[in-house]
């Protein structure tokens, strides 16, 4: 299993010598089979580089094929989409797949990206095969060889976790999610952090409780999980409501979990190279106690893993 | 009038350190008149920066007002929106002027941008910030504080994009981005409002072989902009809106070769810059 990273940024796009080196573009994270599979986890604008990427091979000819698993269609997750070149190519066959939902149906959503007046060429003008599949919280499926595990995140407007087991390793996904403490984020717009005097029900609680269970089941024996870590303590006290995670949750999970590695992602805007280098070292030096077995590495543009066999 | 561009670039954002000098954030330009009043032409990413440096000013305490001029609806223009401070601080004012876009109107083009599925403030409503949101006339005079605004709206493949020209304390400026001018060159309307200004800021998105090969995407090549800076007989020209595939390198060669064509036009009073993220140009 191979997985190359392509956008890290949360929110938007931060060009700039800032984030030269980790990277300023957002969401993106490729995973291949040895045998072929490809699948792609979010459309970030990074998804733009990997699909020039991917024209200089079949899918210039019209006979590539991959999945594309969306997160959620925030803005930082979806972006990328009208600029990711093998849409345009006649041969082509994309799968897109992102949970299922009670008012719009993902095609629609996706399509309003590049309807009329906000992009030039609307969907139907995209030449590639596309085929939208909507999933539920907590689907299993296959493709090809690989299998995918889904679970629902802590985020408004509810994101998806995927885990993708092939070649005798797994990766998990976890972006975008707040910890499973303080808000249950659903539907609803959430205007500031909750009072101290509001309580999460005990409804709440049972369904965060569950949540995190189930986020700690699809990470289990993970070779390496990708995990929210967008803000730091003092921020995250500021914005709970935003529904991001810190590292030290993603490291808690990791710990529940038994994994073997963390790359941190989903960075903010704000955060430059310089920070990004002292989180990383913050965090590991915090896990030496709290998962002392835990690898933790911070997720940059151009990093490339190879994990199990192939 | 001092005019800063907090971003160049067209399309989409494309950070790297292929674009550290002139830029990856999409199209912003922000215009400070003589009278402190504050104009912002377009929203695009590089708007988050600009929003960053006005909240250490009377933005921070909700004090601040401002014109947003929006040339249209793509996304390289609008994407920043979300992410404009001020817009965010109760207190401050905003009027945001815009075309049609299509059949939609604006107030509609940017509350679907907000919307839940793709934005979890979920409307712009729910920003803080008064906001009041007017159609743009076109080809006629608008007074808004001390500035004189008029407007054309250029051929921009499927849908027009309104270049806007600003006139304030005896100063003028002229912004054209995205504009896709058919084989005989730009309409006279659009000559004249360019006709004279201290700068035309004009979309030199490809050199004229990449536009050649994108003619339906309504874009402009550096000649374009050379061209109708030369017609106009403006002061200076900002080449602007730079393809996401250009490196550094690549708009160097675009500025040169700027140079190079207006000497062809015997125009060689008119200076030519490459709008450059950060860059502030006085007039
Ligand atoms: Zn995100
Ligand atoms: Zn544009
Ligand atoms: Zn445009």
């Amino acid at each position: 299993m191979r997985i190359q990273f392509w956008g890290v940024r949360g929110s938007l796009p931060v060009p700039g010598p800032r984030t030269e080196r980790y990277g300023g573009n957002t969401s993106c994270v490729e995973v291949s089979s040895a045998a072929g599979t490809r699948i792609i986890i979010d459309a970030g604008t990074g998804i733009r580089r990997m699909g020039k990427e991917l024209m200089r091979a079949e899918f210039e000819s019209g006979k590539g094929a991959a999945h594309i698993l969306i997160s959620h269609t925030h803005w930082d997750h979806i972006q990328g989409l009208p600029f990711f070149a093998p849409f345009y190519r006649a041969g082509n066959k994309l799968f897109v797949y992102a949970r299922q939902r009670d008012d719009q149906n993902l095609r629609s959503v996706l399509s309003l990206q590049v309807d009329s007046p906000f992009f030039p060429v609307p969907f139907h003008k995209a030449r590639a095969e596309v085929a939208f599949r909507e999933l539920h919280d907590g689907a299993q499926f296959e493709i090809n060889d690989v299998v995918v595990s889904c679970a629902r995140l802590n985020h408004p407007y509810i994101a998806t976790a995927y885990a993708l087991s092939v070649d005798g390793a797994k990766v998990a996904y976890i972006a975008d999610t707040a910890p499973f403490t303080d808000i249950l984020f659903g539907h609803e717009f959430i205007a500031g952090p909750p009072s101290p005097r509001s309580l999460l029900s005990k409804s709440d609680h049972k369904t965060l409780r569950t949540m995190r269970s189930q986020v700690v089941r699809l990470c289990e024996g993970a070779d390496l999980v990708i995990y929210d870590t967008m803000f730091t303590p003092e921020e995250y006290r500021q914005t709970p409501h935003f529904g991001h995670s810190r590292p030290s949750d993603a490291v808690e999970i990791c710990h529940d979990a038994g994994a073997r590695m963390l790359a941190l992602y989903h960075y903010a805007p704000d955060r430059s190279d310089a920070e990004v280098d002292a989180v990383l070292a913050s965090t590991r030096k915090e896990a030496k106690l709290t998962a002392p077995k835990l690898d933790i590495v911070a997720g940059f543009e151009g990093l490339d893993l190879a994990l199990g066999k192939g | 009038m001092d005019v800063t561009f907090w971003g160049v670039r067209g399309s989409i954002p494309s950070p790297g350190p292929g674009t550290v000098r002139y830029g990856g954030n999409t199209a912003c330009v922000s215009v400070r008149l003589p009278s402190g009043e504050l104009i912002i032409l377009d929203c695009g990413t590089g708007a988050r920066n600009l929003g960053i440096s006005l909240l250490a000013g009377p933005f921070g305490k909700g004090k601040g007002s401002a014109t947003l001029l929006l040339s249209h609806a793509h996304w390289d223009h609008i994407q920043g929106f979300p992410f404009f401070g001020p817009f965010y601080v109760p207190g401050n004012s905003f009027t945001v002027y815009g075309g049609r876009s299509g059949e939609r109107l604006l107030e509609d083009v940017l509350e679907r941008q907000m919307a839940a599925q793709f934005f979890p403030v979920q409307s712009f409503r729910n920003m803080g910030a008064r906001m009041e949101m007017r159609p743009m006339g076109e080809d006629r005079d608008v007074r808004v504080g001390s500035a004189t605004l008029r407007a054309h709206a250029n051929p921009h493949g499927p849908t027009p994009a309104l270049a806007f020209r600003i006139e304030a304390g005896g100063k003028s400026l002229a912004y054209a981005s995205d504009a896709g001018y058919g084989s005989d060159g730009p309409p006279q309307a659009a000559v004249d409002l360019y006709r004279g200004v201290d700068l035309l800021i004009h979309d030199s998105t490809f050199t004229p072989e990449d536009r050649a090969l994108r003619l339906e995407r309504g874009l402009s090549s550096l000649e374009d902009a050379v061209d109708c800076a030369a017609r106009a007989g403006v002061k200076k020209l900002a080449l602007f809106h730079y393809d996401q595939d250009y490196s550094d390198h690549d708009v160097d060669e675009l500025v040169a070769r700027g140079r190079r064509r207006l000497a062809e036009h015997a125009a060689t009073g008119i200076e030519v810059i490459g709008a450059a993220e950060g860059l502030t140009v006085s007039l």
